[in-house]
């Protein structure tokens, strides 16, 4: 037992993980592994596999036809520029420079878009540092010819392009490098500006608009897609959580039935060891070590206590309900909810959770307490008890909690609700058979 | 489904808010630096920018039909205004700094009109109105300003199809993971349960895991290497699918009987305490019927009980007698070790109390103890048939 603290276990059998091999490897494995397996999921599982692809900064879940998306919109105003150009094209002196911005525009456009198309919709650090090379060649281009106008508010067109190039990058690179990317171009254009162009009443208007055409929309498309990855991410960790609406009475949990299987595993893998020698007895210091935590854990994996009810699952899986709801529920009655009872108190959480935001820290957004049974008004009989459900939610407001929640609290039981001090307490009357049959 | 709904309409809300916001606020930055509007004018159209900008604010809270005609209102009453009070001559500068306003500003409206008609009309109706009052500042249809706005409509209805479209089929996907991951979990379930339920052997490999912490000190090699080798052979049947219970004979049964016979089983638990160096000499009945918790509860206690005896009691021998009426299977584990006095060593401390009086009253059973120091101890497992 000595020498080797006991909780090296949760970690795998020493020898048996290797050392990163890469910082980004070590990052990854940081995030992915340990912080999902804390929520509940072993790393291998399919859920815990989608939220880290969702998580991650390049074409993740749906981004990817977000970004195709973001490319019809650079190409519209590829077109609607080129049409501006063409019309004005005897208003050039020089219109050959500007003309072949824009042909380099298009060679580019489409090998990106050829290249994202055949090999997938990721783009690697390196592309992307070709594409804002590029980039800056037709700013170039199209800088150098519309210099002898003197008025870069009214000619540029190419090289505002360039902004909208962004759009369907910032669904591929992280948000950084696109930020980086809009600033060093807004940069290029407010010195352009200066030095082409004499600043005047007349001239400053169309800058102002040049530089926002050009800055703006990259910028909102960072922050779209930033949303839209919250909502994937919330939606997936609802989906993910609402299996547990089918769960049995108690359940081990998926990361504990992970855990098990591993320690079998492991103690198989070391009694091997030692039936065929490769381990020679007297074991060693640090195999007896092992054989030691690993009877601890599995004892503690095999006694009655560790299993819970599906409540107590889908909240510490889930990332947003884990973070703003406490349950109580000390006699573990939330077992006893049939499957539409327990999917209407779960939608109920989603809706009154809000986006998990408080004046208070550390207060949970939304406490749910089950019990006690037999209490006024909660009658218990043979074959039913009636749980009383009571829920005190400070997340959203009462006025502004939507159709859908008091549908969901409908669907636990009937309930009564007040608004007490900005907390809105629900009492709901949840029968349930006392003898669950799932 | 109907979350995802509420999640989009806020997205594209919120996305309306931002886009609004930031076009107007451009156009106030590019008006103000032509100076070529009169200071009252100038006012005019900058208090309808702002209440403009506050109708988005409150847009993007509730979405209401009433904010977005209040934001049509603002933003066509500023093109207006700004552009009829500044002279011809400058009419075009200052069509080019409300390009934003009306190309992005007016037309982010469009994004968030899902569902509400009127919206969407008095949106479509404020693009036209801007169009006409675009053309008719710059003079012409073909000009930069007039073509600027109508680029931002088409972009703003590009995005707005294009976001959503995208989340219908995200949502898809999701549920086809979610799918998948319930599937995994009654799977993670059923086969934790089985694990669990495999009770009997889990008590053998923690036996035998518990002297490989000891370096496997005080059993002969021979004997450790044998346990560990049909221990491992027992936990490998386990992980490929079968619940094995550990026999005599060294031929598992793979299905899972109602009920066991105990006399087999008996012979298994003797062997494993024959190997670590005490005799466990039977008397008494030989084939029991037992449901299977009963028998697993049963053994485990019984089996608690011979390694109390094979560390307390410093004798190599130990008798169990076994006998069963209609109701009853008991067993009576007798040692002529050192015994204790029951009064200065706790039931606890043994580990009697959790591992063997719990686990048959689990089952409907009972255990009782006898001892006196020189006297040998006497335990009596009782547990139904």
């Amino acid at each position: 037992m000595s020498g080797v603290p006991e909780d090296t276990m949760s970690r795998g059998l020493p020898g048996e993980q290797t050392a990163p091999r890469t910082r980004r490897e070590a990052r990854e494995r940081y995030r992915g592994t340990e912080r999902r397996q804390a929520r509940g999921l072993p790393s291998t599982s399919t859920g815990a596999r989608s939220l880290r692809q969702a998580a991650q900064p390049g074409a993740s879940l749906g981004a990817g036809h977000l970004g195709l998306g973001a490319a019809v919109l650079t190409g519209l105003e590829a077109l609607g520029g080129i049409v501006f150009f063409l019309v004005h094209w005897d208003d050039y002196t020089n219109p050959w420079m500007t003309a072949t911005a824009w042909a380099l525009f298009v060679v580019a456009a489409s090998c990106v878009l050829a290249t994202v198309l055949t090999y997938g919709e990721r783009l690697t650090g390196v592309a992307f540092g070709l594409i804002c090379v590029v980039l800056a060649c037709i700013v170039t281009l199209d800088f150098i010819g519309i210099w002898p106008e003197h008025d870069v508010g009214h000619f540029a067109t190419a090289s505002m392009a360039a902004g909208f190039a962004l759009l369907p990058i910032t669904t591929l690179r992280p948000a950084r490098e696109v930020i980086a990317a809009i600033v060093a171009l807004g940069l290029a254009f407010v010195v352009y500006a200066a030095v082409s162009t004499s600043l005047t009443t007349e001239t400053l208007p169309g800058i102002v608009t040049m530089l926002a055409v050009t800055v703006v929309p990259p910028s909102v498309a960072l922050f779209v897609v930033h949303r839209f990855r919250q909502l994937v991410q919330r939606e997936l960790d609802r989906v993910l959580v609402q299996s547990n609406v089918g769960a049995p009475q108690f359940a081990v949990g998926m990361l504990a039935s992970d855990e098990l299987a591993r320690l079998d595993l492991a103690a198989e893998k070391l009694l091997d060891a030692v039936a065929n020698g490769s381990d020679p007895l007297p074991l060693s210091d640090a195999s007896a070590s092992v054989a030691a935590s690993l009877a601890t854990e599995l004892r503690l994996h095999l006694i009655e206590g560790r299993r819970e009810t599906w409540l107590y699952h889908a909240i510490t899986e889930s990332d947003n309900l884990g973070r703003s709801v406490a349950v109580t529920d000390p006699s573990a009655l939330a077992g006893h909810l049939t499957p539409a009872q327990r999917d209407g108190l779960l939608q109920a959480l989603w809706q009154m959770v809000g986006d998990g935001r408080t004046q208070q820290p550390g207060v949970p957004v939304v406490s749910v307490t089950l019990g006690p049974v037999g209490s006024d008004g909660h009658p218990v009989t043979d074959d039913t008890m009636d749980v009383p459900v009571v829920i005190e939610s400070r997340g959203v407001p009462r006025r502004r909690l939507g159709p859908a929640a008091w549908t969901a609290l409908q669907r636990i039981g009937p309930y009564t609700d007040s608004v007490r001090e900005g907390v809105l307490h629900v009492t709901a009357h949840c029968v349930v058979n006392r003898h669950p049959q799932i | 489904m109907e979350l995802l709904a509420q999640e989009r309409d806020r997205l594209l809300r919120s996305t309306t808010r931002v886009v609004g916001i930031v076009c107007a606020l451009v156009s106030v930055v590019g008006v103000a630096t032509s100076l070529a509007v009169p200071v009252l004018p100038l006012i005019a159209g900058f208090a309808c920018i702002a209440a403009m900008v506050g109708a988005l604010v409150a847009f993007g809270t509730n979405g209401s039909t009433w904010w977005t005609a209040v934001t049509v209102a603002g933003g066509l009453g500023a093109v207006t205004v700004l552009t009829a009070a500044v002279a011809p001559d400058d009419r075009g500068v200052i069509a080019s700094a409300l390009v934003p306003l009306a190309g992005g500003g007016l037309a982010s409206l469009l994004m968030a009109q899902r569902g509400h008609r009127v919206g969407l009309v008095l949106a479509a109706g404020a693009g036209v109105v801007s169009l006409v009052l675009m053309s008719w500042a710059s003079g012409t249809v073909l000009s930069a300003p007039v073509s600027g706005v109508l680029l931002g409509w088409v972009l703003i209805a590009v995005i707005a199809v294009w976001i959503s479209r995208s989340i219908p089929r995200v949502a898809r996907r999701i549920y086809s993971i979610g799918t998948a991951h319930r599937a995994e979990r009654q799977a993670s379930e059923t086969e934790a349960q089985r694990r669990q339920g495999a009770r009997l052997l889990h008590d053998t490999v923690l036996a035998t895991l518990t002297l490989l912490a000891h370096s496997g000190v005080g059993v002969s090699e021979h004997a450790m290497r044998e346990q560990a080798a049909e221990d491992a052979r027992l936990l490998r049947h386990l992980r490929l699918g079968a619940t094995p219970q550990p026999q005599q004979s060294g031929d598992y049964s793979l299905t899972r009987t109602e009920e066991s016979p105990l006399g087999q089983t008996l012979e298994s638990v003797k062997q494993r305490f024959g190997r670590m160096g005490l005799e466990v000499a039977w008397h008494g009945t030989g084939q029991v019927l037992l449901p299977k918790n009963v028998l697993d509860a049963f053994l485990l206690a019984l089996g608690e009980c011979l390694e109390n005896v094979r560390r307390h009691a410093g004798v190599p021998e130990a008798h169990v007698t076994i006998v069963h009426d209609e109701a009853m299977v008991r067993a009576m584990v007798t040692d002529s070790g050192v015994g204790f006095e029951l009064d200065t060593v706790s039931a606890e401390r043994l580990g009697f109390k959790e591992s063997v009086v719990n686990r048959l009253r689990e089952v409907g059973g009972d255990a009782r103890l006898f001892s006196a120091p020189g006297a040998g101890t006497t335990v009596v497992l009782e547990a139904p048939r």
